[in-house]
């Protein structure tokens, strides 16, 4: 039986310690921290760690005065959560002059709620227009598998922080790829949600049309755990589904039976580096998946998603770069910038194209219930590279890493990033695409390939 | 197709226009950004849409 207290723990392990009295949640809670205290200088995931209310509410749980299916489990969140009494970051400068949050965001309530410990806030790419892990105020959050080059990003933290076995789960946000790009380049179970799903209240917003918050862990039942804890109809988040929540964790052992399983073809099997259409074929064997399915006009649907969330995040921090753009980080700034002045008639015929975009998959997903694709062309960039090549052509880092994972939230299907990775080299993830609200379809394939120990998170 | 848009011109025009001061320091970067936009945007453009797509008023995935 796995020590509650190790850096290997799962949060299903910790809870069920916990709960049957075999582990005390204050032991978990202070090994956690001193884990934090040892990881960070290598990794700098945290931002902001709130050890006291930590401590209390572990104490709370060993008297007996909070239960749940995650009691005693340890999380962080990204930055842009509202956590009570600290600013919301949002992996700003500016935003770190406040508000303070008067009160936690909903999901880290909700985690709450179900016994789970906050420890702290996590690092991310400025504003959430990222896709590196990196912060010009802040440090860039490192890979734990190898601290010189890239977590990814946007959650850059939350992949550092449950990479390098700090905390079991964080949460994540992810408009085009932000939970998704982290879980592939730190080798970790990640599930953006279907758009909708979960609450964003309490979170500081990039791109409406897109935002999705959801879980990273080391495990598919972790991400089952907590997706259960987080789901629910919440009024202070006018996109959130008042559909009746989907207990995903009662069929997460029920194999693959049943499910038509397709590979991405066509723009999602070129633009990357032989190791991520490895990484596809590895786990489609697993699976035994052979057919090919196309989603039609996919890069239409990553030029239309660029452009909705340049137009969209630039607008939303318009008088900002009016009036302080000095103190942006360099990285985001100058996209903000362009952003504010690209030609509203590519705005309104992404948004046109969208709701073309979503009737061909829609369509193509009565024929299959699974589609994979690589989650990013390349495993983990060095830190500070802005160039690489896929397919033999030089490309931009920040703009081409989310190439495979934008035309998939762009109609907000829900998807797990699950981890492989070949010995001696960095992890690489694929996207296992269900369609709207089959998250427990998309869970229980990644629940099959860590069974099969073809998928397998193991801390650095 | 229409001939290469000036995009520095683009750019220091549509500033002047929404209001949005743009430092010498940045200019250039705006620029690169903009002839980026340009590269990735054309599959998009490239599309032919009818009539009857309108955008879905509230979102449904």
């Amino acid at each position: 039986m796995t020590d509650a207290t190790s850096k290997t723990a799962t949060a299903a392990e910790i809870a069920r310690a916990v709960s049957s009295g075999q582990a005390k949640a204050v032991d978990v809670i202070e090994a956690t921290l001193r884990r934090i205290e040892a990881a960070e200088p290598t990794v700098n995931a945290f931002t902001d760690i709130v050890g006291q209310r930590a401590r209390r509410r572990a104490a709370e749980i060993d008297a007996g005065r909070h239960q749940g299916p995650l009691v005693g489990v340890p999380f962080a969140v990204k930055n842009l959560f509202d956590i009570k009494g600290l600013p919301t970051r949002a992996g700003s400068k500016i935003n770190a002059e406040g508000p303070i949050a008067k009160r936690d965001g909903a999901l880290v309530r909700k985690l709450e709620a179900a016994g789970a410990v906050l420890v702290g806030g996590l690092n991310m790419g400025e504003y959430a227009y990222d896709f590196t892990g990196e912060n010009a105020h802040y440090g860039p959050s490192r890979n734990p598998h190898d601290p010189t080059r890239m977590t990814g990003g946007s959650s850059g933290g939350s992949g550092a922080s449950v990479a390098a076995g700090e905390v079991p789960l964080a949460l994540g946000s992810d408009t085009n790829g932000s939970i998704r790009v982290p879980s592939s380049l730190c080798g970790l179970f990640g599930l953006k949600p279907t758009y909708g799903r979960l609450s964003r209240a309490g979170s500081f917003p990039f791109v409406d049309a897109f935002d999705h918050l959801g879980p990273l862990a080391r495990s598919a039942k972790d991400l089952a755990l907590s997706f259960d804890a987080m789901q629910g109809w919440d009024p202070d988040d006018p996109v959130c589904t008042d559909k009746p929540a989907d207990m995903t964790m009662l069929s997460l052992d029920e194999g693959i039976g049943g499910l038509r399983i397709g590979i991405a073809g066509d723009y999602f099997a070129k633009g990357g580096e032989p190791e991520c259409f490895e990484a596809v074929a590895t786990v489609a064997k697993a699976l035994g998946a052979t057919r090919t399915v196309v989603l039609p006009q996919a890069a239409a649907a990553r030029a239309a998603a660029y452009v909705i969330t340049a137009m969209e995040g630039a607008q939303l921090h318009l008088e900002r770069l009016r009036t302080r753009p000095q103190d942006f980080d360099p990285d985001t700034r100058e996209r903000f910038l362009a952003g504010a002045l690209l030609p509203g008639a590519w705005y309104v015929k992404a948004q046109r194209f969208r709701r073309h975009y979503r009737a061909q998959v829609l369509k193509l997903f009565e024929e299959v219930d699974i589609v994979l694709a690589p989650a990013t062309p390349c495993s983990a960039p060095r830190l500070g590279q802005t160039m690489m090549t896929l397919g033999g052509v030089e490309l931009a880092v920040r703009a081409n890493l989310g190439v495979f994972t934008q035309p998939i939230s762009f109609i907000g299907l829900p998807v797990v990033a699950v981890p492989t990775r070949k010995a001696g080299a960095m992890p690489i993830g694929v996207q296992v695409i269900a369609r709207p609200y089959n998250e427990t379809a998309a869970l229980r394939v990644a629940a099959h390939l860590e069974k099969q120990g073809v998928c397998v998170s193991t801390p650095a | 197709m229409a001939d290469k848009p000036d995009i520095a011109r683009w750019v220091d025009e549509e500033a002047k226009a929404i209001g949005l001061p743009i430092a010498p320091e940045y200019r250039a970067n705006v620029i690169v950004n903009i002839e980026r936009s340009l590269a990735i945007v054309a599959p998009l453009l490239a599309v032919e849409l009818e009539d009857e797509l309108t955008p879905l008023p509230v979102y449904r995935p």
